[in-house]
């Protein structure tokens, strides 16, 4: 299976070759990943693919506990319009 | 509109959870507010339908009964409004939400879930959707997905769905596993398949597959089995369930047009030569769920790792109640459970919220311990059962929240 070009994060068109090159240039954590590829920071606010990041970066160091680093979730989680910005509601 | 004065009890999501606290929590006399951002209320109930000891459990239903109760008890309920942030301001909790502010001094989150997809090549083709969207589309809205359709991934979910979409007369060529890949690693194996298989096996017509599930079950001999699984699958309500076969890449030039599946061992490896292609015009991803706690974890909430449950799940006692003041969860976002069990944990979450607003009076703890009661009986008894185990992986998450809330209070561990 060539799965180099897959897409894993859909709103930033992040593929699965970016997150590896990402990792082997030092970025371990979910985090860190983020930061350098723009994975889960789309329209959807990772609510598509933060669970495969996050599975992806868990198969890479499979002895690491869960618990410890979970990408943060920032308000506000819903998209919102420039109107609400504008009146101040969000 | 924003009312003047906050609401006693607010609850993000109208399903199941969220409609059955709305109910409980009236009915003892506190004033509820319930929003949902689909457009009607009713949750993932509008478009869930099974067979059920020789009746068909309706889940639209179900729903009508909760929300004539709700319209009789004054439950404001707002549809089509997304909150988007939650914070604490006082003794009370604003929520932000896309129609504009909304106060309350209790908030229960009953935010149920989200779904996980497998990826491979192709799955962002037009005709490829994730499992629900497809019970949705079918359900909800009564438009088919497609003519023929192949489900990847094998859980309760894709095995209950399928079911629905044959019902509604949707072709279904077969459900098959997503394949080992970099992202889904062994759970997609036969082996591991068929493990979790066994904890729906009484749902299957089918003796042979009846049998074979509790065979293993009670011998624990998943591998075993999986060797004798014959490379045509086995049918489920006429559906082929391919517990040998994978899914390699979805294809086609703008949308779906088939499906290249390939035959693989015991482990998952893919068997040289098996490749061929199924002709299909719609996918369906049932990659699981996982709880969407977007809202806990603004709010403050901490989270602890459970896989059994789905995932990351906010920190929770047994009666619903979060470490962060006013806050509570029921439903989905507590763990993967059927529509039953996030309607007895909807009561108890209700049962609790009123007994620590001091409405309970002196009978609280025994209404709590009830109703407590109430959701391990549903449990116990429920035909859909997301994962095998799933009562001893509650009661350890409970343990390994408690010692946090100690830790928290700084009261040390013993031993």
């Amino acid at each position: 299976m060539n799965t180099s070009n897959l897409i894993v994060c859909r709103c930033e068109e992040v593929t699965l070759e970016q997150l590896e090159e990402a990792y082997q240039s030092g970025c371990c954590s979910a985090r860190q990943i983020k930061m350098k590829t723009r994975a889960t920071m789309g329209a959807c606010q990772g609510r598509v693919c933060r669970q495969m990041l996050d599975a992806w970066v868990h198969l890479k160091n499979p002895q690491l506990p869960r618990d410890a680093e979970q990408l943060a979730y920032r308000p506000p989680i819903r998209p919102v319009t420039f109107g609400q910005l504008a009146k101040g509601e969000v | 509109m924003t009312p003047a004065f906050p609401f006693d009890l607010l609850i993000v999501g109208a399903g199941p959870a969220g409609l059955s606290a709305a109910v409980e929590a009236a009915s003892r006399g506190l004033c509820v507010a319930v929003v949902d951002e689909f457009p009607e209320p009713g949750g993932r109930m509008l478009g869930q339908f099974h067979e059920e000891k020789g009746h068909w459990w309706v889940g639209r239903q179900v729903a009508e009964q909760l929300l004539d109760k709700c319209s009789a008890l004054g439950v404001k309920i707002r549809c089509g409004v997304s909150v988007h942030s939650i914070l604490r301001s006082g003794a009370e909790w604003v929520l932000k939400t896309s129609e504009g502010s909304m106060q309350a001094r209790n908030v229960l989150l009953a935010t149920g879930s989200a779904e996980i997809p497998h990826p491979l090549p192709g799955w962002t083709l037009p005709g490829v959707m994730s499992i629900g969207a497809a019970q949705v589309m079918a359900n909800v809205h009564y438009v088919k997905p497609g003519r023929r359709g192949l489900i990847i991934g094998v859980n309760v979910l894709a095995m209950a769905i399928s079911r629905e979409l044959s019902v509604s007369g949707v072709s279904i060529a077969g459900i098959v596993l997503p394949g080992i890949g970099p992202i889904t690693g062994k759970e997609a194996s036969p082996k591991e398949s068929l493990k979790e298989l066994m904890g729906l096996a009484h749902l299957a017509p089918s003796p042979l597959m009846r049998i074979g599930g509790k065979a293993a079950n009670a011998l624990g001999m998943a591998g075993f089995v999986s060797r004798f699984i014959p490379r045509s699958g086995i049918k489920i309500w006429d559906i082929p369930l391919r517990l040998r076969t994978v899914a390699v890449s979805i294809n086609g030039r703008s949308q779906v047009q088939s499906v290249t599946l390939a035959d693989v061992n015991g482990e998952g490896a893919v068997i040289p030569g098996s490749q061929r292609e199924e002709l299909v015009d719609f996918v369906a991803i049932a990659g699981g769920l996982y709880p969407l706690a977007e809202l806990a974890s603004v709010a403050g909430c901490p989270f602890v790792y459970a896989e059994e449950l789905g995932g990351h799940v906010p920190v929770h006692d047994e009666q619903m109640r979060t470490p962060v003041e006013g806050l509570y969860v029921a439903g989905n976002i507590t763990g993967i459970e059927s529509a039953l069990v996030a309607m007895a944990q909807g009561r108890l979450a209700a049962a609790t919220i009123s007994g620590d607003t001091g409405l309970l009076g002196q009978h609280h703890d025994q209404e709590v311990q009830e109703a407590m009661q109430d959701v391990r009986r549903v449990r116990a008894s429920a035909l859909i059962q997301f994962r095998p185990g799933i009562q001893e992986a509650r009661d350890q998450f409970y343990r390994k929240c408690g010692r946090f809330q100690r830790e928290k209070n700084g009261i040390k561990e013993e031993g």
